[in-house]
């Protein structure tokens, strides 16, 4: 198929590129532009590891082409730093432990961060609500909904 | 309060911001100039011969630069059990026969990933199918195919365990039980897919990246099966995305690409698909099991006795230690007057099983110790005494097996009883199930035939006091590395942030049988341990001729403080110390070596960590649709080191194996599984999660370093016992099958109405 | 009373020395070469073997220790 040109924002920087139109999102997050840090961990769009944010929304990668995300903001976990200085949720997850092997870890961040912006003062029905969708195989959840829960406490508040 | 600095303190995880910034590189990632994309062309037939395959219309396709078959391979047919050449039969690319559906048979190597896999539909296999063979009873038959030449009624291994005078024993007994159970197996299911990258070059040298639980392990059996100098292979181990027993031995993905990269001097990449990890990587071994066991009417035990069949599946892998470990772990953490397992590990034309966390002991527990549970109910005595009177205890001797040098049982059992207490009667929909169980914290044995110690570390100091330390021991999300710096840290006397940990990467670590069998903490720890402690005495050494004091006093280093014992008042700053040692060596930076082997230490294990687990569980009458709401697990592990690692892999454990006991479910058909997805097959998800408290139980265990045992893989082993022990509790139905699937429940409750009527 | 009794075939001593060790060391082992012995003593290792794994008791492990043991005495002066 015909290579097609493509702008796409990621992390609020602009990219141009040249693509097939039947390439998923999450490949070409990871392959043309080299953001590795979302992965893949099925085919079924069911595991939750390819999760970025598209205009603050938790979308899988996996299951939409990157063409539908030309014009919309999308946000991967690189995104969360800036200059360094690690988001509240990766603070977070550092000091609650809320990882292990690291794999599911960048989409949980990003599922995280949506449910944040969707329900700044989450409940943990909600927050296991939010996360359903992204398997860890190591943590057990636990770790993670109180990490959420210690943001939406306030405990990371910026000054 | 605790008299160490790092030991068991809130230390973040040291791999914790690659992590929580996507920067942290798995072989999923790697990306290498000039790297082809491979894929593997796999089985249909569970059992069938290869008369020929016809690669010459995929060699032809354009972008595919090479295709490999078992006739482009040294054919040597490989296993980890190198000691005993007998197992170790299998060749990944078969050239022979295939013997279950997904085994490779092939390989291509192209410019995309998409070449590649368009190029497999272009090969063409001839097969002369054979008859098959599924369940292991059905494979002893005397008409049953022969799965491997010599092995007679495809009788892979067979162990036995025994001690006491199991008949007598059983004479003694007032009340004997009989059961049988199934259980089945498990898919590891890590995030990260089997995946690897290989990179031969024309200087001979072999450069790998494997996701894998041992690079050591990779690089000694790659050495093997390439015809290659172990040294000559470099095992390269970035992060891992889980591993839970299913990446130490070689899988497809690495010896493909070796074998392709070999052939093509380019960098070639495998990474298997979700389905193909479900098909073609081996599982938890699915086991049967016929248990007797005889007590006395006080509740006594005296004699067991076991028969296990394992479906092995179509080769050994690390197959027979879980037929060893289950049948010893099945008798833990009782002590029996008479005890006997035989365990047999049978071939079938299924995905071969192996090691998975836990290695044979969630299956032992789930038979053990629900027959415990019904017995108790049968003689009408509480479980949880009747349980206490029989436990190990410290000091007791498993005979001719193993010394227990330290054990928490009985304050596990003070533990669950209070909160089951605490909890008062529950609504009448719930119910509590409790399990015990035991586990190992490293094996002794060496059936790998490494001439190396089990774990070896270096720790070198640099002028400005920051300290490398380079171990073999594998992070796989487990936490290695941080609890083997925080060892480092506290024996050496500074904080976990001047340590900067190597691991990974077999040209600059050292040999280390890798993450597996709950050895790392013990048996790297140790090591690591020895090495700092070793480096600190050459500072040491030097402040004691600085410091002139008398013969009498003892200086160490605490906090980055270098202080007389007796006086800590007095000290001096470690990084002073360190700038003049190195002077003092004339420039020399300071190395410390540490190493562990387990010597003596009895035939499993130089240490075994204790649990008791109970889970309050909701059941759906109508359904059989199980709900976890509650959980306590009371748990000694000796002194813990990590404190969020060990939280973190308690709650983990627990999620694993609740999915053990009622979630994930392997469906075979022919030889063929039925769910190879994550539709499908269900892992547990952040909804079905309860709470996972843990009551910790102080013990020291001498063979540790600072007192640690294992943590994480003995807490695999009670969950799916305890769900059974809830249902039993909640409607008096045994449940002789895990996983616990919804329909077992509702029919198990149809059978007892029906009975019940039939008794009227 | 009776010295340990080593295995006929790799004379490997065997745990504590009794026959029944023995036998559990030959079954265990199941190599060619202690098959191969078992056969010679007009046993089937494999019909033992499956006896031994599907009936309760310890039966196949005693037939194969007695035949240890007769070919203990067989060897001694």
């Amino acid at each position: 198929m015909e290579k097609q040109p493509l702008k796409l924002t990621v992390n609020g920087r602009e990219y141009e590129l040249y693509i097939n139109p039947k390439a998923l999102l999450v490949e070409v997050i990871r392959d043309h532009i080299g953001l590795t840090g979302t992965k893949r961990g099925c085919e079924t769009v069911s595991c939750g590891a390819c999760t970025v944010m598209i205009d603050d929304m938790a979308v899988k990668s996996c299951s939409i082409l990157a063409v539908q995300a030309e014009g919309r903001h999308v946000r991967t976990a690189e995104g969360l730093e800036v200059n360094g200085k690690l988001a509240p949720i990766q603070k977070a997850f550092l000091d609650h432990g809320s990882y292990q092997c690291g794999f599911c870890t960048p989409g949980m961040l990003m599922s995280c961060e949506a449910l944040l912006k969707e329900k700044p003062t989450p409940t943990e029905e909600e927050i296991k609500e939010g996360i359903e969708g992204n398997i860890c195989r190591c943590t057990g959840y636990n770790s993670i909904v109180r990490a959420v829960e210690a943001v939406a406490k306030g405990n990371y508040k910026e000054e | 309060m605790n008299k160490y600095s790092v030991i068991n303190t809130h230390v973040h995880n040291v791999d914790g911001i690659a992590k929580v910034t996507g920067r942290a590189v798995y072989t999923f990632d790697v990306k290498l100039p000039g790297m082809l994309y491979g894929k593997i062309l796999r089985s249909p037939h569970p059992h069938a011969k290869i008369v020929s395959i016809d690669c010459g219309k995929a060699m032809e396709f354009p972008g595919v630069v090479g295709v490999v078959t078992g006739k482009d391979t040294l054919g040597v047919k490989q296993g980890i059990w190198r000691r005993y050449q007998d197992l170790c039969d299998e060749q990944i690319l078969p050239i022979d026969k295939v013997r279950y559906i997904g085994e490779p048979v092939a390989a291509v190597a192209a410019l995309t990933e998409e070449i590649a896999e368009q190029a497999l539909d272009l090969i063409d296999v001839h097969y002369e199918v054979l008859p098959s063979v599924y369940e292991p009873l059905d494979a002893i038959k005397k008409e049953a195919p022969e799965i491997h030449e010599g092995f007679e009624r495809n009788m892979n291994v067979t162990r036995h365990i025994e001690w006491g005078d199991v008949e007598a024993a059983f004479e003694e007994a007032d009340y004997i039980r009989e059961d049988w159970f199934k259980c089945g197996g498990q898919a590891h299911m890590c995030m990260e897919t089997r995946a690897a990258v290989s990179s031969y070059t024309p200087e001979g040298k072999l450069t790998v990246y494997h996701s894998t639980q041992s690079p050591y392990y990779t690089q000694g059996l790659l050495a093997g099966v390439l015809g290659l100098k172990e040294g000559h292979i470099r095992v390269i181990s970035p992060y891992v995305g889980g591993g839970f027993g299913g990446k130490f031995e070689l899988d497809g993905a690495v010896f493909c690409s070796a074998v392709l990269s070999m052939k093509l001097c380019r960098p070639v990449k495998i990474v298997f698909t979700r389905e193909e990890d479900f098909i073609a990587t081996k599982r938890r071994t699915p086991m049967s099991y016929y248990v007797r066991t005889g007590v006395k009417k006080d509740g006594t035990f005296c004699a067991r006795e076991a028969k296990v069949f394992t479906n092995g599946g179509a080769y050994t892998g690390m197959g027979a230690t879980a037929l060893y470990l289950t049948g010893f772990f099945h008798s833990f953490p009782y002590r029996w007057k008479g005890y006997r397992y035989d365990g047999y590990r049978v071939y079938t034309n299924t995905l071969p099983s192996s090691s998975m966390r836990g290695f044979g002991a969630p299956q032992a527990m789930f038979c053990s110790e629900q027959q415990i549970e019904w017995i108790a109910a049968d003689l009408g005595l509480d479980p949880i005494e009747m349980r206490r009177k029989n436990a190990h205890y410290e000091g007791y001797e498993v005979p001719g097996q193993a010394t227990i040098a330290s054990c928490g049982i009985d304050q596990c059992f003070d533990e669950i009883q209070k909160w089951i207490k605490e909890k008062g009667p529950l609504p009448s929909n719930r119910s509590i199930g409790i399990s015990a169980c035991g586990f190992m914290s490293g094996g002794i044995f060496n059936w790998f035939d490494s001439p190396y110690a089990f774990s070896s570390a270096v720790v070198t100091i640099n002028y400005d006091g920051t300290v490398e330390l380079h171990v073999g021991a594998q992070d796989i999300g487990q936490g290695s590395n941080t609890t083997m710096a925080i060892i480092c840290a506290e024996a050496l006397g500074v904080k976990v942030e001047d340590i900067k940990v190597h691991s990974g990467d077999t040209d600059h670590c050292p040999a280390d049988l890798g993450a597996w069998g709950s050895r790392q903490t013990l048996m790297a720890g140790n090591a690591v341990k020895m090495a700092a402690e070793d480096a600190k005495k050459q500072l040491l050494e030097f402040a004691y001729a600085q410091s002139g004091s008398n013969i009498i006093y003892d200086l160490d280093i605490k906090e980055r403080r270098v202080h007389s014992i007796a006086r800590p008042e007095r000290g001096s700053d470690y990084f002073d110390l360190v700038k003049k040692v190195l002077r003092g060596k004339e420039g020399q930076r300071i190395v410390g070596r540490g190493y562990y082997t387990p010597h003596r230490k009895g035939m499993i294990s130089p240490a075994y960590s204790y649990m008791l687990q109970g889970v309050e569980v909701e059941i759906d009458r109508e359904t059989g649709k199980i709900r976890l709401i509650d959980s306590l697990t009371a748990h000694d592990c000796g002194q813990p080191i990590n404190h969020l690692g060990l939280i973190g892999q308690l709650e983990g454990a627990f999620s694993m194996a609740a999915g053990y006991g009622y979630l994930e479910y392997m469906p075979y058909e022919d030889g063929k599984l039925m769910n190879p997805n994550l539709v499908d097959y269900k892992v547990i998800r952040a909804t079905e999660m309860p709470k996972v408290p843990v009551a910790e139980i102080d013990t020291y265990e001498p063979a540790g370093p600072y007192g640690a045992k294992e943590a994480g893989e003995g807490l695999t082993n009670p969950t799916a016992a305890a769900i059974g022990n809830a249902i039993f509790h909640a409607f008096g139905v045994q449940m002789k099958e895990c996983p616990i699937r919804p329909e077992m429940i509702v029919n198990a409750l149809k059978e007892k109405k029906a009975k019940e009527k039939k008794g009227n | 009373m009776s010295e340990p009794v080593t295995c006929p075939v790799c004379g490997k001593k065997a745990k504590t020395g009794s026959a029944i060790d023995c036998a559990r060391h030959m079954f265990g082992t199941g190599d060619k070469v202690h098959r191969a012995w078992v056969e010679a003593q007009g046993l089937s290792f494999i019909d033992l073997l499956i006896e031994q794994a599907t009936t309760p008791g310890n039966k196949s492990y005693i037939v194969l220790a007695e035949v240890i043991e007769k070919a203990q005495d067989k060897s001694r002066p």
